[in-house]
């Protein structure tokens, strides 16, 4: 497994412990915002937490609450599979 | 910790000598804190990146936040066909966007505990519709409805949300308004009475005060409007 598929399943693992239906898998296409969402909006603020977090352990800062980042954030917060995109493209610029 | 904004003088010094007096762990931030007797960090609320900045600090610290105190403030007397763009861009600047940006950069260090209340700061001007304070007022009225907007968001993480509404405190804002002025102010509110900065702090004690978690998204007014 490369490190961005690692970083990856990182996130995916954060938002499966967020998931009230733990029967779920979090696939790239999963909806986080939206009619379709499978988190609300207190579980995804608790999402952006960790990742901030997560981030720390990293060594980079995960930025989601920049003029940046929420421009981008109709498609970061979009999918699952955006939001890792997001996460790895900020820990590779910030390298 | 309890963050207070405006900390350098008027209510937000008061706030942060009484907190300090009860014990309470206070981080005072302001434009300029060289005089500031206490834990202080140089902030202007006002600009996002200075308040994202103190943010990152804190959590870089570690800083365990329970509670933020919006009392940085500027007011403008003067009819509003008469108050240049420039002043009235900073007027909103700093009382709402200043609360806006702190609430919304400091409310994730409470988030994470989901512990906490913040306390915003609006005017009896906005309940009164004062002649003269028009642009102030509807600065303020703009943090009352963020206040209880955002009180309703941050319910969920055990985080309260209030308004203090003051009359007339005898503070350096009041420069340059006569006593005629404020007493005509004063004689509108429920007590007519001129209220002080203690008054304030009081309130202020009451709201961190975890006996006081079962108000959210209030406005309380000094004197009663």
């Amino acid at each position: 497994m490369s490190s961005t598929d690692s970083v990856k399943s990182e996130v995916f693992s954060q938002i499966a412990l967020l998931l009230v239906d733990k029967s779920l898998t979090v696939t790239d296409d999963m909806a986080l915002i939206g009619g379709d969402s499978v988190l609300d909006s207190m579980k995804l603020v608790e999402l952006c937490l960790a990742l901030e977090d997560k981030a720390e352990d990293m060594g980079f800062e995960f930025d989601w609450t920049s003029d940046a980042a929420m421009s981008r954030s109709r498609s970061m917060f979009r999918t699952a599979g955006s939001l890792a995109a997001e996460f790895i493209s900020q820990m590779e610029a910030k390298k | 910790m309890i963050i207070v904004t405006g900390a350098s003088k008027g209510l937000g010094r008061a706030i942060c000598e009484r907190l300090i007096e009860k014990k309470v762990n206070v981080l005072g931030l302001a434009r300029n804190v060289e005089d500031v007797p206490f834990p202080s960090m140089s902030c202007d609320v006002s600009a996002y990146e200075s308040v994202k900045a103190v943010a990152q600090q804190l959590k870089k610290d570690g800083a365990k936040v329970g509670g933020l105190v919006n009392a940085a403030g500027i007011a403008s007397m003067n009819l509003a066909v008469t108050t240049p763009p420039s002043v009235a861009q900073k007027i909103i600047n700093t009382n709402l966007l200043g609360t806006i940006y702190c609430c919304q950069l400091f409310a994730p260090l409470m988030l994470r505990n989901k512990l906490g209340s913040i306390i915003n700061f609006s005017t009896i001007a906005v309940a009164l519709g004062l002649k003269g304070e028009s642009i102030y007022a509807a600065s303020k009225a703009g943090v009352e409805g963020f206040t209880r907007s955002f009180a309703r968001e941050m319910a969920d993480f055990n985080v309260q949300v209030n308004c203090i509404a003051p009359g007339p405190i005898d503070t350096s804002l009041l420069k340059g308004i006569t006593s005629e002025q404020i007493n005509k102010i004063v004689s509108q509110q429920i007590i007519p009475k001129q209220f002080r900065p203690d008054s304030v702090a009081d309130l202020v004690e009451l709201l961190i005060d975890s006996r006081s978690n079962s108000l959210s998204g209030q406005v309380l007014h000094v004197g009663g409007a």
